[in-house]
């Protein structure tokens, strides 16, 4: 059977209620990239499929979720069920890695981590979904260095967390300015990053690959966050 | 030529090794650190052994008379070997006891210096062994069983809830312990009978990753422990012992549902595992004998040479070279004393 | 009692580690041995230190002064009562420090919500920030429980990884930076416990009757867990000793709950985004419990993550008739306020969710006039009088 390279035919169809098939190179393929990387070794040894990563589990609790699962599914090598974890699983899991008390070693929400990093490289339309919402939480941590600024505690934003959010948001310059520590009279940041910092910080992103991982999830924000960062690099006379 | 073999420990294993010796008309000569013979199941209280479910004390009672009616068996008690000197077969063994030291001089010795129980503080999974009253170990629970009185520690009432988590300190990588101990689901299903045939009314679950019934223990234990005893096997390690109440939640995967599950115990028996004992710790160093990673008295030849070290005229035998039941003392103090001795009878090959 | 039970008990009474547990091996050793091999300078440890005893019996050397502030982005953005409680804990003591401007969030919380980074992004962005507390002359400290847990396995990474080393190097040779690992990767939490006796020495209001319970984050105890506090006159040595110790030290009385193990269902992501099994894992497995079992005046933890989900998930619940309703703050804010803290000016509670004037109110402060104190600041900051709260305006 042979592959197209087009695989834009699979992830381009973003209304499904499950996800699409692909052949089963593909999910090879797919799961081949988790067990390239670096860190996979240190995270997968063999499975007793003794549940002690379950029972440590809070998803495990509320979702349909199993570290159990996912590391018995990668260490026996199927593809399918992998394939399948990486669309919904993996996004359950809270990375709270109660599971590192695995006796063989092994580490669920780390095969996790790398699951959900090949998902999003790789654009699969799960990835973007699962991400959807967040955004605008990347957008700020890419470009301003720190995350969930005060400006973004806003009442229709957090209806959930009482009344206090709209006191804060009223009152939020005033109470910034309020706070002794001298770093900590911004709105649209945790605290103020120097610019020079910034930049180090665009760097690394554009080193790293990191930048790029962001096309697959959102074009739009990856076209605004490169923009942002080049212009500034520019500015400050700097080379990528 | 001196035909004196030494056997460190009085255990199951060394009690057999010396046996041995004496009978095949060797001169054995047993140093025991304690002021008792027959090892772990009499320091530790046994109460029946595993899997015939005889007392421990007369098991133990039938090979140290076996020793002690030998009139080429010396037994030592209260001793312990501070230095050894020499290449076999001329070795000069000091012991340091009640009376001072001495210098055993002796052709060929045997290690059988045992094993001691996993302390359950080290374990990876949060089993609050130093925290609850009421959670205790395989050899707590043997006490308990002998004496015919299994309560709880909190309050000194049987309990009606109790279970057994397998594997503590065994088959764990980050404690290094990546081993499998070998009698602890034997010996917790024993002990899960006993507890049904003393408490009728106490309701026995046994949580474990797999249920290790070698050979005739299937038939021996598993079986009747299920079927006649009605013990829970529910295939699912714990990983947390927590307190509520004046109960005791533990906390599993119930994998027949694939779901976390916690549930009220009155009591928690950590089936611990098998790690060498100081006194094999001590005799690797003491001896020039390697160990292996563990720290067990590394056996050189394996598979089919059981009981040679990795030095001429040393032998090993029992628990002091790694998890084993009684079975394997007995067999391996038999084969120990078998070339303990033949060891010394070799004619010397001629060369040249 | 019978006396083998006597005896059984004795036994569990003591727990000692012994010489032969092979987790105790240091890992300072490799630090200092990649020293000596050019792969990076290792940021000592400055003097004085107090060392305290980590879970397989190592010491770990927690500095006192001269400390460079990493800062947390959850907690200055939604929760700066935190921040500015350790702040001015470590000003009260007398220990100099560095709030630096020259800091990037670890980045974790999105490395982990969002996976929108990798490895070497994530251990580039920890390696930066440790270069320049470096070139400032001060030891970093760090303020988020995530931000910790993080740069643990980062640091393990970069042990076992030559390649990994590799691309952070030249990255770092972009930036003009050197590579720098610190020698411990230190919680400001542990400075906390470090510190636990000389806080309480300036203690001014009396917390006995103060019932507590403590929520231990998951990425600070459960990740690389040999790293992480632990003390045999706390809970006899079983579970990590951070905030328990200083509660106990400040003379709340502290209760046990049968989810101390759990995670507060923080998840990254979720709380943002799904927040339902945020907000149903905090209140049916922790606070539920907490408020079932315990009855507490307040839950101390010491993670911005665990503070945000612990409190804010009470809300919606209460709605629902959940027994909810138990203030949640860090450990750092409750010994600010047994030091004779302000609660606005410097604990800033009310950013907080859960109602916290109950315990307010048993701690002996008039909330009332503290917070009629507090809009006399505001007003003159509307006013322009102040431009900004000092240190000096808090007390």
């Amino acid at each position: 059977m042979t592959m197209t390279d087009d695989r834009s035919a699979f992830y381009k169809n973003t209304n499904v209620a499950g996800f699409d098939d692909v052949p089963f190179e593909e999910k090879e393929r797919l799961f081949g990239l988790v067990k390239a990387d670096m860190r996979f070794p240190d995270y997968l040894y063999g499975c007793y499929e003794c549940g002690i990563c379950v029972a440590a589990c809070p998803s495990a609790r509320f979702y349909d979720f199993s570290p159990r699962r996912i590391a018995q599914a990668a260490g026996r090598e199927d593809v399918e069920l992998v394939y399948q974890q990486m669309q919904e699983d993996v996004w359950e899991c809270s990375q709270c890695f109660s599971c590192v008390r695995c006796p063989r070693g092994n580490n669920p929400g780390g095969v996790i981590t790398v699951m959900r990093e090949v998902a999003v490289k790789e654009g699969l339309v799960s990835a973007r979904e699962a991400l959807e919402g967040y955004s605008r939480i990347i957008y700020k941590i890419m470009s301003t260095g720190t995350q969930v600024s005060p400006d973004m505690l806003q009442p229709d934003a957090f209806p959930d967390w009482g009344p206090e959010v709209k006191d804060v948001s009223d009152n939020l310059d005033l109470w910034r300015r309020a706070l002794p520590p001298e770093t900590h009279h911004t709105t649209s940041t945790g605290w103020d990053v120097d610019e020079k910092t910034l930049l180090e910080l665009y760097l690394i992103w554009f080193h790293t690959g990191a930048l790029d991982m962001i096309a697959e999830v959102d074009e739009g924000l990856h076209m605004i966050l490169q923009e942002v960062m080049e212009e500034r690099l520019e500015d400050a006379g700097v080379e990528v | 030529m001196s035909e004196t073999i030494a056997v460190i420990g009085g255990g199951p294993a060394g009690l057999e090794a010396a046996r041995g010796v004496a009978e095949l008309g060797g001169t054995a000569v047993l140093v025991e650190k304690e002021s008792f013979l027959g090892g772990t199941p009499i320091r530790e209280r046994y109460a029946a052994l595993t899997p015939h479910f005889q007392s421990a004390e007369e098991a133990m009672g039938v090979l140290i008379d076996g020793v002690t009616s030998q009139p080429t068996a010396e037994v030592l008690l209260e001793h312990e070997v501070t230095a050894c000197e020499g290449e076999a077969p001329d070795f000069r063994l000091t012991v340091t006891g009640p009376g001072g030291e001495r210098v055993i001089e002796c052709g060929s010795i045997i290690v059988a210096t045992g094993f001691e129980h996993f302390d359950p503080g080290r374990e990876t999974q949060l089993y609050g062994y130093y925290e609850h009253p009421d959670v205790l170990a395989l050899q707590d629970l043997e006490s308990m069983l002998k004496d015919h009185n299994v309560v709880r520690p909190s309050t000194g009432l049987p309990p009606e809830r109790i279970c057994f988590v397998q594997c503590v300190g065994s088959r764990d990588r980050h404690i290094g312990n990546e081993y499998c101990s070998k009698v602890c689901c034997g010996v917790a299903s024993k002990e899960a009978i006993e507890v049904r045939q003393q408490l009728p009314g106490c309701k026995v679950f046994i949580f474990y990753i797999d249920m290790r019934m070698y050979g005739y223990w299937e038939n021996q234990i598993y079986w009747p422990a299920q079927e006649e005893h009605h013990v829970q096997y529910i295939k699912g390690i714990i990983t947390e012992v927590l307190k509520k109440g004046d109960k005791l939640l533990v906390r599993g995967e119930d994998t027949t549902m694939g779901r976390p599950m916690e549930v009220a115990m009155d009591m928690v028996i950590l089936s611990v595992g098998m790690e060498p004992s100081k006194g094999t710790r001590a005799m690797a160093g003491i001896l020039g004998i390697e160990p292996n990673k563990y720290g067990f008295i590394n056996a050189a030849n394996p598979p089919l040479d059981t009981v040679s070290t990795s030095r001429r005229g040393i032998f090993a035998c029992g628990a002091s070279l790694g998890p084993a039941d009684l079975e394997d003392c007995a067999s391996s103090g038999g084969a120990a004393a078998m070339k303990a001795l033949a060891f010394l009878r070799r004619k010397p090959v001629k060369v040249g | 009692m019978p006396i083998p039970v006597e005896a059984l008990l004795k036994k569990k009474e003591h727990f000692e580690r012994g010489p032969d547990d092979p987790r105790s091996e240091d890992f300072h050793h490799e630090l200092f041995e990649l020293e000596e091999q050019g792969e990076w300078i290792v940021h000592r440890a400055p003097e004085p230190w107090v060392g305290v005893t980590t879970k397989y019996g190592n010491i770990k050397k927690i500095p006192k002064a001269h400390l460079w502030h990493h800062k947390s982005c959850g907690q200055c953005g939604h929760i700066p009562g935190y921040s500015t409680s350790i702040f001015w804990v470590m000003r009260k003591l007398g220990y100099d420090y560095n709030d630096p401007r020259d800091q990037t969030s670890c980045t974790a919380w999105n490395y982990y919500a969002s996976a929108t980074s990798n490895a070497g992004a994530q251990a580039a962005v920890a390696m930066r920030n440790f270069a320049a507390a470096y070139e400032s002359g001060y030891f970093p400290l760090i303020h988020c429980g995530t931000s910790y847990g993080h740069y643990k396995e980062v640091r393990e990474e970069l042990m076992k990884h030559p390649e990994l080393r590799a691309q952070v190097r030249d990255i770092m040779g972009k930036l003009g930076k050197q590579m720098v690992m610190p020698e411990e990767i230190v919680h400001y939490s542990e400075w906390f416990y470090a510190m636990r006796h000389e806080i309480a020495a300036l203690q001014t209001r009396d917390m006995s009757g103060i019932a507590a319970t403590v929520h231990p984050a998951c990425h600070y105890y459960k990740l690389v867990e040999g790293d992480a506090i632990y003390d045999p006159d706390v809970y006899r040595g079983q579970r990590t000793a951070i905030v328990t110790g200083v509660a106990e030290a400040l003379g709340a009385e502290v209760r046990n709950y049968s989810t101390w193990f759990d995670c507060c269902g923080f998840g990254f992501r979720h709380i943002l985004v799904q927040r339902d099994f945020t907000r149903s894992f905090a209140t049916l497995r922790k606070i539920e419990r907490m408020k079932e079992e315990a009855d507490p005046d307040v839950v101390l933890t010491h993670d911005t993550g665990c503070v945000t989900t612990l409190d804010k998930s009470q809300f919606a619940a209460m709605a629902h008739g959940k027994n909810v309703g138990v203030p949640v703050m860090s450990e750092a804010q409750f010994a600010a306020l047994a030091m004779g803290a302000h609660p606005y000016r410097v604990c800033q509670l009310h950013w907080h969710s859960a109602d916290y004037r109950p315990l307010l109110e048993k701690m002996g402060i008039d909330w009332q006039a503290a917070w009629a104190e507090f809009q006399e600041d505001l007003k003159k900051l509307e006013s322009g009088e102040r431009k900004f709260s000092t240190w000096d305006d808090v007390g």
